[in-house]
């Protein structure tokens, strides 16, 4: 097809036919290098993060989708259609405003007043120098129990909202942390310390997202309520139980549970 | 539940119910030992030659050939269903999307590793990208093939990417998430390479001035055949696809698709049909009157031997034809189950039964005045080869099913949440 | 040089010896195949075909009608359809020219041919031990799985070429170039020539009375053409207008 062939000669054919093809050609291969060139901007920027989180989010099922209004007893009932974005929800004031019920609800775990959660099961508390210390969550400790094994990325290092924060391993599955916010990392603790982060924050900082208070209480209840019916026999139907406390190590007390989903389900992932 | 079936749960999706994965195991077992059979069958082709098959001088084409033709108009459907949903926006019809594209890429891909198979020297393939020939049919079905091919593998990529550990990597996430943006462009470059491949591989018997059985009125540079082999193909992709949809249900026991997606299937099925069967009647009677005797071949003569009758020429228009395009087109009849998976398969069998038509029988009647009428019947290694193929397509079907979100969430429609 | 090579055979004189088809095979190293070889896998560029009229009794009659690649000169089918330009008519000769080297073995110009003069390789080539010592060093031998036809002897053209260069001529003498089965006939039944030279007996001969072409009306311009005194036989150009098929065996 080159003119050096022995016997080759140009025609109007071949010109059309190739020209065709070459930009057939392009045309794939542009789409293919476009979308490459743009991941690689993406995941330079900050944005990486956010689009994983969001596209996490809409695979995420129903049940664990609830706006934490619904959770704290303000509304009825509404499932968040913008990945627990409060920061950026229309509505949030006009929720927020509207009062608490009164409710008696065991949340089946302990939690505190001064912490605020991220629907990930980790705890965030504001130190006085503008820092901010993370932790996992009575829940998840209780459900974990001591991890394996520990990933933790390097200090000095950006975590990003909704992105990986640490990885753990327990029993073979592996634990993916969401950050509950962005920052670059400090310090690095552990279950021994208490705390497993030391960030300090990117500013500016918004914390709106993050569950303080008694509507926490709400949200754990709903959550101890999704564990009973991912953790039960096969053949039995779901228990309502009404009080009563999550054990702790409950991974190694019940090993044949179907910790794939629950351990998906806490941590908010795929 | 066993380590094997613990991690290969992790791969499944999040509240998607699959086989365990023992019975899935014992469902691929025979597909895997089909397809080794078919593999040695090829390897002796390969090692030996061709002398393995049962084609010889006379029958240059075979079971190989019309597997190749056929399995590339069933794939049609990935073309068209692209063509209908992202360039026509008939949005009804995305949930049978990714099938159509798994189809697609099987039936490709097999038709491609047959032919490497039947040409005599395979390693030479690329001989033809480097001296076209650019008045053969068969060039361009190759560049088109070979183009298409990279557009489906393309077209599977974000379908793959979406296995629930791949998509953890946050890299083929944005990946996925941003070339699916741009598959619209990919459907209509496969929507363009689709129409000439299709129409070229009818192109190659419409030429043949030799072969008056095949050959037909030219429009320009295209025989009648070219357009013909684009509405059958057009026709017979969605009643394909949707058989393999309604099989995929049986197999699994649900409801994968509202049924309104399969019967609107069926009706772009039969109407397509019913423009090919119209079309077809039209250059039939053209071809036994007019361009056939011009040449010396009287019409009847080629349905003088048995078992290649006139009747073959009724079945593939009227019974294969034209009775499956109304069962398809009515509502009635296109409203129940039954009658809608009859009439598809109706369809495909008349388009199996056309490209049979034109690789054997026109191989099998003669041309000399002293030829005689010839048999042929494929060897056991052609068989076994032929089976390999189907044993793949189950295969690559089978583990995207379990393992990729071919049709969606099953727990209610998550719309793709934009980013802000 | 532009010459039209091509053939006419008097099937009168054809006694349906198959010299032709030996010498064929002699002269372009055609290779044994095994035994379970038919006539349908065989590779026989010249083959000649035993037709008879269709008639039992004493009014039966037979003819040898020897056939190879008629070098078709008008839209040659084999040339159009070849995917890798494997094919190609030599315009200096008008001989369709096989690339060997070229070819995928795709065997599409096996169907575009209607006189079924092409023929592929099923096995590889193999001599029985000693019988390599015959082969022609003038002819390259091919390989499995590609195509070969009658070539019009082009080796002999080329020795032909250089013995009239080596002479300081631009033409060749016809009288050196002779294909092997033109050579080999015992009755001097085919009879080799240019058809583009007005004054060639070739040439002269095609247009006399009794002389048809195969399948003339496909409208192929095969170069090669037959004669005979027999209504019967001059019948079997076409296709038999009753639409029945005559009874045909290979030599």
């Amino acid at each position: 097809m080159f003119p050096w062939v022995d016997g080759f000669h140009w025609t109007v054919m071949h010109v059309v036919f190739l020209t065709i093809f070459g930009l057939v050609l392009l045309t794939v291969f542009s789409t293919f290098a476009w979308s490459l060139f743009r991941t690689a901007s993406d995941l330079r920027s900050h944005r990486a993060s956010e689009v994983c989180w969001r596209d996490n989010f809409s695979q995420l099922p129903e049940a664990e989708r609830h706006c934490r209004h619904e959770l704290s007893g303000r509304i009825i009932h509404r499932i968040c259609p913008n990945a627990f974005d409060c920061g950026h929800c229309e509505l949030y004031e006009a929720f927020a405003a509207m009062p608490v019920p009164v409710r008696s609800l065991n949340a089946g775990v302990e939690y505190s007043d001064k912490l605020l959660y991220h629907r990930g099961h980790t705890w965030v508390l504001p130190e006085n120098d503008g820092t901010f210390t993370i932790g996992l969550d009575a829940f998840a400790h209780h459900l974990i129990g001591q991890p394996d094994t520990f990933k933790f990325p390097r200090k000095g290092s950006d975590v990003q909202h909704n992105g990986i924060a640490w990885r753990m391993t327990k029993n073979g599955h592996e634990i993916r942390v969401r950050a509950p916010l962005d920052g670059t990392i400090l310090a690095i603790g552990g279950p021994q310390f208490g705390w497993y982060l030391h960030v300090k924050p990117r500013n500016p900082v918004d914390l709106r997202h993050l569950l303080q208070g008694p509507e926490v209480a709400g949200w754990l209840a709903s959550e101890m309520d999704r564990l009973q019916i991912q953790l039960r026999a096969p053949d039995s139907p779901p228990a309502l139980a009404d009080g009563g406390s999550l054990m702790p190590e409950l991974m190694d007390d019940a090993p044949d549970g179907n910790w794939d989903e629950v351990l998906a389900a806490t941590f908010l992932d795929a | 539940m066993s380590d094997l079936a613990i991690v290969d749960r992790r791969f499944i999706a999040r509240g998607e119910e699959r086989a365990s994965t023992l019975k899935f195991a014992l469902w691929l077992v025979p597909w895997f030992a089909l397809l080794a059979f078919g593999i040695y069958a090829a390897f002796l082709c390969l090692y030996y030659g061709l002398n393995q098959t049962n084609m010889d001088n006379r029958f240059a084409f075979g079971l190989w050939i019309f597997l190749d033709l056929s399995v590339i108009a069933m794939g049609a459907g990935a073309f068209f269903t692209g063509f209908l949903v992202y360039i026509l926006k008939q949005e009804e019809l995305k949930p049978v999307l990714n099938t159509a594209v798994v189809v697609g890429l099987v039936c490709y891909s097999g038709a491609v590793a047959v032919l490497m198979v039947d040409v005599g020297q395979p390693l030479r393939a690329w001989f033809t990208f480097w001296h076209p020939n650019t008045h053969s049919m068969l060039t361009e079905v190759t560049f088109c093939i070979t183009c298409y091919l990279i557009v489906l593998v393309l077209e599977y990529l974000p379908v793959l990417l979406r296995n629930r550990q791949l998509q953890k990597v946050p890299s083929f996430l944005i990946f996925e998430h941003q070339f699916h943006k741009l598959v619209p462009v990919l459907a209509a470059v496969g929507a363009f390479l689709s129409f000439f491949h299709q129409g070229s591989l009818g192109g190659l018997y419409g030429v043949l001035r030799g072969r008056p059985f095949a050959f037909r009125e030219h429009f320009a540079i295209w025989p009648t055949t070219f357009f013909l082999f684009i509405l059958s193909a057009i026709a017979v992709g969605p009643s394909f696809l949707l058989l393999v949809v309604a099989t995929v249900e049986a197999v699994t026991g649900k409801q994968l698709v509202a049924p309104s997606v399969l019967r609107k299937l069926g009706f772009i099925s039969g109407i397509m049909l019913g423009v090919y069967v119209a079309a077809k009647s039209i250059d039939t009677l053209v071809w036994l009157n007019i361009t056939s005797p011009s040449v010396g071949f009287a019409p009847w003569e080629y349905y003088a031997y048995k078992p290649f009758g006139s009747a073959i020429l009724f079945s593939e228009i009227v019974l294969l034809g034209l009775f499956p395009a109304f069962l398809l087109i009515f509502p009635k009849t296109r409203a129940r189950r039954g009658w809608l998976l009859f009439a598809a398969t109706l369809t495909c069998g008349g388009i199996l039964l056309n490209r049979f038509v034109l690789t054997v029988q026109t191989l099998a009647l003669p041309t000399l005045a002293f030829d005689e009428f010839l048999k042929y019947t494929p060897s056991w290694q052609e068989v076994a080869t032929f089976g390999a193929v189907v044993a793949y397509g189950v295969i690559v079907y089978s583990l995207s099913y379990r393992y990729l979100p071919l049709f969606g969430r099953s727990k209610g429609e998550n719309k793709h949440v934009p980013v802000g | 040089m532009s010459a039209r090579y091509g053939m006419l055979i008097d099937l009168d004189r054809c006694t349906g010896c198959g010299a032709c088809m030996v010498a064929c095979a002699v002269e372009n190293n055609v290779p044994t195949l095994p035994a379970r070889a038919t006539d349908r896998t065989g590779l026989t560029p010249m083959l000649v075909h035993k037709v008879s009229n269709g008639v039992e009794g004493s009014a039966h009659r037979e003819v040898f009608i020897p056939v190879a690649c008629m070098h078709c000169a008008n839209e040659t089918p084999c040339v159009t359809v070849c995917p890798q330009q494997a094919v190609e008519v030599d315009k200096s000769t008008g001989i369709v020219m096989q690339i060997p080297q070229r070819c995928l073995g795709c065997r599409y110009c096996m169907t575009a041919c209607p006189y079924h003069a092409r023929y592929f390789n099923w096995w590889d080539p193999a001599w029985p031990p000693g019988m390599e010592k015959s082969l022609n060093p003038g002819v390259a031998t091919r390989m499995r799985g590609v195509v070969e036809k009658c070539n019009l002897c082009h080796a002999r053209l080329h020795t032909a070429m250089e013995k009239a260069a080596a002479a300081g001529k631009k033409e060749i003498d016809m009288a050196d170039y002779v294909p092997a089965c033109v050579e080999a006939c015992p009755t001097n039944a085919i009879l080799f020539g240019d058809l583009a030279n007005p004054g060639d007996p070739v040439s002269v001969a095609a247009h006399a009375p009794d002389t048809f072409r195969l399948l003339a009306r496909l409208g192929t311009e095969p170069k090669t053409y037959y004669k005979s005194h027999r209504a019967w036989v001059r019948a079997l150009a076409e296709r038999s207008p009753s639409g029945q098929p005559t009874e045909a065996q290979h030599v």
